[in-house]
């Protein structure tokens, strides 16, 4: 964002782009039709299970490229346009190819009173990589994110729009590049807050895959 | 009847109607961008904002509580309030800007966040002028703009379609334009995309905004971000006079204003009328108005040695009564034209029946399956259901032929049309005989044929009615000048150009590119007195008249009766 600010440049998109995927490939499964169909069933209206089908398709194909939209369009019945509108609303779709783990880094105002900005260059060293770029053997992509609700335990990141990782320091990001690199996504991780330590023995979820106890987030060192 | 309080006035209302369009509909202005009569309602501009009560009842007994000098105790809600969205109900009460310094602020407010982005451009925009976005600014923005960050810039000059650009920088993201494509012409080809400061309306990928109604996000859009490919910088608004009309482009009559800057159309736009085109117009109607510039013909002619050469209007008269008086009267096929007005083609008629001639028969103009049901009909002249009322026929190509080779024929007069673009005729086959043509333009192919060559005023610059393929019968008033003087296009021309162009004597008045024309319904008269008829000159409202009065089919359709928005005519089974 801040490079936004400093030259707040919106550029047109491709207006005829070349498609990525070939015709062939462009198919949905009897299955995933299926599954469709029933996204649909679940509203009144189809447009409303445009988000649940994009997902569904970004799954499928990694990324959702204008052919895939259209055709997520397509099977839902749905106006072109509007699919497009709605993909290109969210961040969480991905217009463009990334690397298989994608790491929004928050940057917004808590996380970068707390680091933000600290772990996302540090990741760009680490990397060797510029924000929103992809390194070169297509596993990583650095993004800077807005607030990911989840300012108590700042700074903190995602993981290819799942799991969080949450009160991060230098130490834990290169335990969490190691991990990915092993093939280990991090598991989901319900933070507890510090008074209900004391007193509500932690007050913790029971369906968590992992606990962390809250802590009173550091100092940023840098700020933009 | 339910009652409603805007700034303490008391209003009654029915029905359930929606709080701004009841506002603006009994004078009170509220500031608005997002939200359209004709689309739905969004409430996204936020510009409307006021603040809205309902009054306090007695839980026990239902009754409104009062206070000591028995005036309704109102719960104002806790914030103000989107006018655009919100029902009426009974005992509302509302405080706009007028009587709510919180609302002033408001909308002051929300201006200065509209314009955050915004470029500012004004000087070299279109829409500046007849902007709501830069009147209300004017109206009720605040003085300058507290931020100091760069400005987002975004795509300008983006070709949305052939005939729409797109400026993103100057959207206010009101929607109109993808609601309209969505809600009304049903192309769904426009979204908005992208989101915060980055947003603008955009096609996807691959698509082009061809939508043959396209133009219309032009006319709604409430800042200058959709501008006309063809009309962009041609003129400001305030150089142009608009005078109310109608489209001639096809048989619906849809509503329109011809904008008029020195004699030249320079673009046609809608005119709201609820009974046929309500807020649009097609591109096709639109696409037209170079017609009414170009190719219009200088003064009559009449054929001499060295064929066509100029003549004054006393000399094409005489001569044009001349050759008809030298047929046989019941030898002259007349013309009469889906192009003309009911009173020329009345006129025509009156002229044919007087002289012994069978009735005028008219040459179709119908493009089968070029029209959509909708505002673009097949027949592509506007007035052919006028002709048929006055009992003028489509004519029978075949019958005219076996006339034409048993030499029946022996004089041609063709009211505003071309019979042999048309392939009624060859030009050949006329050549011998005399024809007299009243013509828009000098490209008519049957020139080459004409004896007398009678240059007709146009829609643009006439006085006259049409009626459309459904019955709906409606006048139009003259939008240019043409050279020469006529007291009752002068008088119309004050009452249709008020705006700017009342008399010849305002700094508006221009005697450039005037066309050396006359309306058919001057011109009839002076060829029929010629004949040594007694006609008197008479306007198209006295001559409407007595069409209303003679003519069943046309019962009603008086002047006063069709004032701006027309008349319908009641239906007609079987013709006479
Ligand atoms: S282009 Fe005009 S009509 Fe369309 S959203 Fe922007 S401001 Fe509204
Ligand atoms: S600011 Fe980072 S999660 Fe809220
Ligand atoms: S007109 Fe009411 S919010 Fe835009």
């Amino acid at each position: 964002m801040s490079d936004f600010i400093k030259h707040p440049v919106v550029s047109l998109p491709d207006r005829a782009p070349e498609p990525v995927f070939s015709k062939e490939e462009l198919v949905f499964t009897e299955a995933e039709k299926e599954q469709i169909e029933a996204f649909r069933a679940q509203y009144p209206t189809p447009e409303s299970a445009v988000m649940k089908t994009f997902w569904l398709a970004q799954e499928k194909f990694g990324f959702l490229p204008p052919e895939v939209i259209r055709l997520a369009a397509d099977t839902l019945g749905i106006p072109f346009s509007l699919a497009y509108g709605v993909a290109t609303f969210y961040t969480q779709y991905y217009k463009a190819q990334k690397g298989k783990y994608v790491l929004d880094v928050c940057t917004c105002f808590s996380c970068q009173l707390c680091g933000g900005y600290d772990m996302l260059r540090y990741l760009e060293e680490k990397l060797d990589i510029r924000e929103g770029e992809t390194t070169e053997d297509g596993l990583f992509t650095i993004q800077g994110a807005e607030c990911l609700g989840a300012c108590g335990t700042a700074p903190m990141l995602q993981v290819t729009n799942g799991p969080y990782v949450h009160n991060l320091s230098r130490e834990k990001l290169d335990a969490l590049i190691d991990a990915l690199k092993a093939g280990k996504k991090p598991p989901f991780v319900s933070v507890t807050l510090p008074q209900d330590e004391d007193d509500l023995g932690g007050n913790r979820r029971s369906d968590a895959e992992a606990t962390e106890v809250g802590q009173t987030p550091p100092a940023a060192e840098t700020f933009e | 009847m339910p009652k409603i309080t805007i700034d303490n006035k008391e209003y009654a209302f029915e029905g359930q109607p929606k709080l701004l369009q009841f506002c603006l509909d009994h004078g009170v202005e509220l500031p608005h961008f997002c939200y359209h009569p004709a689309l739905s309602v969004p409430a996204n501009c936020r510009q409307c904002l006021v603040e809205v009560g309902m009054p306090v009842r007695d839980r026990e007994t239902g009754e409104i509580s009062r206070n000591d000098d028995g005036e309704p105790i109102v719960r104002w809600g806790p914030k103000m309030t989107t006018s655009c969205s919100v029902d009426m109900a009974d005992g509302m009460a509302v405080r706009t800007h007028r009587s709510s310094e919180l609302v002033e602020q408001a909308q002051r407010d929300n201006l200065e966040f509209l314009l955050v982005n915004h470029p500012l451009d004004c000087p070299i925009c279109d829409q500046a002028g007849h902007c709501p976005l830069q009147n209300q600014t004017y109206k009720y923005g605040p003085e300058g703009s507290r931020f100091e960050f760069r400005k987002v810039q975004k795509p300008k000059k983006v070709v949305l379609g052939p005939r729409v650009m797109l400026d993103g920088e100057r959207c206010i993201n009101c929607t109109r334009c993808t609601r309209f494509t969505d809600e009304v012409s049903k192309s769904h080809q426009l979204t908005i995309i992208e989101r915060g400061v980055k947003n603008y309306p955009m096609t996807p990928p691959g698509e082009v905004f061809d939508d043959p109604y396209s133009m219309n996000v032009i006319d709604i859009c409430p800042v200058g971000a959709l501008t006309s490919i063809d009309f962009r910088f041609r003129a400001r608004i305030w150089e142009m006079s608009s005078a109310p009309s109608i489209t001639v482009t096809n048989a619906k009559g849809a509503n329109c204003s011809y904008w008029v800057r020195d004699n030249l159309v320079l673009r046609i736009t809608p005119r709201a009328n609820p009974h046929i085109n309500d807020y649009w117009l097609p591109d096709e109607d639109r696409a037209t108005y170079a017609r009414f510039n170009e190719q219009r013909p200088d003064g009559p002619r009449i054929r001499g040695d060295e064929g066509l050469q100029p003549a004054d209007w006393e000399t094409a008269y005489a001569r044009a009564s001349e050759l008809l008086g030298s047929a046989d009267g019941s030898n002259i096929l007349f013309l009469g034209s889906p192009h003309a007005t009911v009173e020329d083609n009345y006129l025509l008629c009156k002229l044919a029946a007087a002289l012994g001639a069978s009735p005028p028969a008219y040459i179709p103009h119908v493009k089968p399956g070029a029209g959509d049901g909708w505002l673009i009909t097949d027949d592509k002249a506007p007035n052919a259901e006028g002709c048929r009322r006055l009992g003028v026929r489509p004519v029978d190509p075949a019958l005219v032929r076996a006339r034409l080779e048993a030499g029946e024929i022996a004089a041609l007069y063709a009211l505003e049309d071309d019979p042999v673009a048309s392939g009624l005729f060859q030009a050949a086959e006329i050549q011998d005989i005399p024809v007299v043509l009243h013509t828009y333009h000098t490209t008519n192919e049957t020139l080459a044929a004409a004896d007398v060559a009678l240059p007709a005023a146009m829609v643009v610059e006439t006085v006259g009615s049409y009626v459309s393929e459904d019955g709906h019968a409606q006048r139009v008033w003259p939008a240019k000048a043409i050279r020469g003087v006529n007291r009752t296009l002068r008088m119309e021309m004050g009452v249709s150009r008020l705006d700017s162009h009342g008399t010849p004597f305002d700094r508006w008045h221009n005697a450039a590119n005037q066309v050396q024309c006359k309306p058919s319904w001057e011109m009839l008269p002076n060829i029929a007195r010629g004949l040594g008829l007694e006609w008197a000159d008479a306007s198209p409202k006295e001559i409407m008249r007595e069409i209303a009065q003679h003519l069943g089919a046309f019962e009603g359709a008086t002047y006063e009766n069709m004032g701006s928005s027309g008349v319908r005519l009641t239906e007609i089974g079987t013709l006479a």
